[in-house]
């Protein structure tokens, strides 16, 4: 305990108090070093805009129907691969956490497989699903469908079996073991799997965006780009952070115990 | 509910152990669980299986309850033999097997849930029987916020809510303080008594065993098969207060005789195993 406050040097009571406090300070300091910079004029042009018309750009950017427009697009692509990576992933989960043999041959593969760049396959989708929402889709289904069905199989095996044997003895068939028993006792693990999938799944659909389509807002993001708007491009990226931590935060919520 | 009316000895028994035998393992590491027993228990009966820690008592719980079907010989209820969980047999496990996701209420109401029982019939039937093992205002707690003795109650509510013909208690008060083991077996006394419920009950307790049974099956230590059957004459209705009397002592003591050697068995047994371990490095 002492230790390890005099190993980040402070003895400040983490109360919730200070630690809003602590954020505030931090946040406020890298705000007036950012206007610092900005007003120095050691950076070509507008790369670091001042803080005011970033906020300007914000205030634009929540009026326009263009951005609403491609926000709905995003958030669409994005859910539905949600669903789709979910619906397959927490189905594969289930299936590896409960055979043995399905498990030896098939989960060193999703694992190894997981963290590696599903963008090089953005070219196949397109081919497959064409340049609209179905190739961002597909990327996206694919990405979160690792990670649901990694921990959807983890979470498979730390059911405390004793709560099979009572499903079993009360001689419940195979869909009431299912939802009233493998699905809840699972519920933690297979909503943290879908909060990771939904963090890949945003970023794929955007990046996805970036490269090739004419909506969405990544799309927007390379628009506004183009065009070396960068309070706008700023004020945009900070939507779009805000609106992933936001979903982030909503299924953290029901994650927990 | 009196208890005057006592099923007849000519009548069918509710449960036949018909020579069991269980083996587990294969080759030169086969373990004997359940060797040849056969007993049975009558309609409204309340028999306990008692044998040292290791003997096979789990083992033949599992094969009466249906979830190890792989055995030889026969358990049978009428004239079905067991190799699935039957609608007849209601089990309370040895472990902690309450879900903690769901509520006291929700707990007990869960078999009823499985068959299909609407929502309030389901409701004040689970009401009636948290209300029976006394966690009436309890209803809407989780189980992590009950004590583990409340938890072994919960489990037997939801075992007593489905009305099973033969209730199967695999040492619901293993994990419980002495104290408290006797006043659950008054609760379960009374329980018995009031729904004339036929009851097998799996044991290492021999205090818990005498003041509830009227029969007692003893089993040997590995391999474990049938050492003997005590009927225990004890008047009914019972409490614990008759853990205090003679007739109590004398059937304590005698059974004590032919438990302890197989205890001591036990014991030695598992010291040269640990033994062999430690010589192994
Ligand atoms: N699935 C299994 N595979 C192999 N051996 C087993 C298995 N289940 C039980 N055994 C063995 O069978 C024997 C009896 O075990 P069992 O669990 O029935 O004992 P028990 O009488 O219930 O003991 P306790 O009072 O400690 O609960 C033990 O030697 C155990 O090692
Ligand atoms: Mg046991």
């Amino acid at each position: 305990m002492a230790a390890a406050g005099s190993l980040t040097s402070s003895s400040i009571p983490a109360t919730p108090r200070n630690v809003l406090a602590l954020r505030l300070a931090v946040a406020v300091f890298i705000l007036c070093v950012w206007e610092g910079l900005s007003r120095s004029g050691l950076f070509y042009g507008e790369v670091v805009p001042s803080l005011l018309a970033i906020v300007v750009s914000l205030g634009k950017l929540l009026i326009d129907p263009v951005f609403w427009r491609n926000l709905q697009v995003t958030m669409i692509e994005t859910m539905a691969s949600l669903a789709i990576g979910a619906g397959i992933g927490i189905a594969v989960g289930i299936v590896l956490g409960a055979n043995r043999f399905l498990m030896r041959a098939f989960e060193p593969v999703v694992y190894y497989l997981s963290p590696t760049p599903r963008i090089i396959l953005f070219p196949v989708m397109i081919m497959w699903f064409g340049v609209g929402p179905g190739s961002k889709i597909a990327l996206g289904a694919l990405s979160a469908f690792f990670a649901i069905a990694l921990s959807t199989a983890a979470g498979m095996r730390q059911i405390d079996p004793i709560l099979i044997r009572v499903g079993r003895s009360f001689r419940a068939n195979v869909w009431q073991m299912a939802f009233k028993i493998y699905l809840p006792a699972m519920r933690v693990p297979i909503l943290n799997g879908i909060r990771l999938g939904m963090g890949t799944a945003i970023i794929t659909v955007l990046l996805g965006e970036t490269k090739l389509s004419n909506q969405g807002l990544g799309y927007m993001i390379m628009q506004v780009y183009t065009r070396f708007d960068m309070p706008g491009l700023y004020a945009l990226l900070i939507l779009v952070f805000v609106i992933a931590g936001g979903v982030n935060a909503l299924i953290g919520h029901f994650a927990r115990d | 509910m009196s208890i005057s009316e006592k099923t007849p000895l000519a009548q069918e028994p509710a449960l036949v152990v018909d020579d069991v035998v269980k083996r587990f393992g294969r080759g030169t590491e086969i373990v004997t669980a359940v060797d040849h027993m056969s007993f049975s228990v009558k309609q409204g009966e309340f028999v306990s299986v008692i044998g040292p820690s290791g003997c096979g008592k789990s083992t033949l719980f599992n094969i009466i309850g249906g979830l190890l079907s792989d055995y030889e010989g026969a358990v049978k209820i009428g004239e079905e033999r067991i190799s699935a969980p039957h609608p007849a047999v209601g089990m309370v496990f040895q472990e902690e097997s309450t879900f903690p996701w769901r509520t006291v209420i929700d707990n007990v109401a869960f078999p009823l849930e499985l068959q299909g029982v609407p929502k309030s019939e389901r409701m004040d039937r689970a009401h009636h029987f948290i209300d029976m093992v006394g966690l009436a205002s309890f209803e809407n707690a989780f189980p992590s916020q009950l004590s583990g003795g409340m938890k072994q109650r919960v489990s037997i509510a939801r075992t007593l809510v489905s009305q099973p013909k033969i209730l199967l208690m695999d040492e619901p008060f293993a994990a419980l303080d002495e104290q408290t083991r006797l006043l659950l077996g008054d609760k379960i006394t009374q329980i018995q008594q009031e729904l004339n419920q036929t009851t097998l009950l799996i044991t290492h307790n021999l205090t818990e065993a005498v003041q509830l049974s009227d029969r007692i099956v003893v089993m040997t230590y590995r391999p474990g098969q049938v050492k003997r059957i005590v009927d225990i004459n004890l008047p009914r209705p019972r409490t614990s207060d008759v853990v205090g009397s003679d007739a109590f002592g004398h059937y304590v003591a005698e059974i004590w005789n032919d438990l302890r050697e197989e205890a001591s068995r036990g014991m030695a047994d598992s010291e040269s195993a640990a033994s062999r371990r430690a010589a192994h490095g």
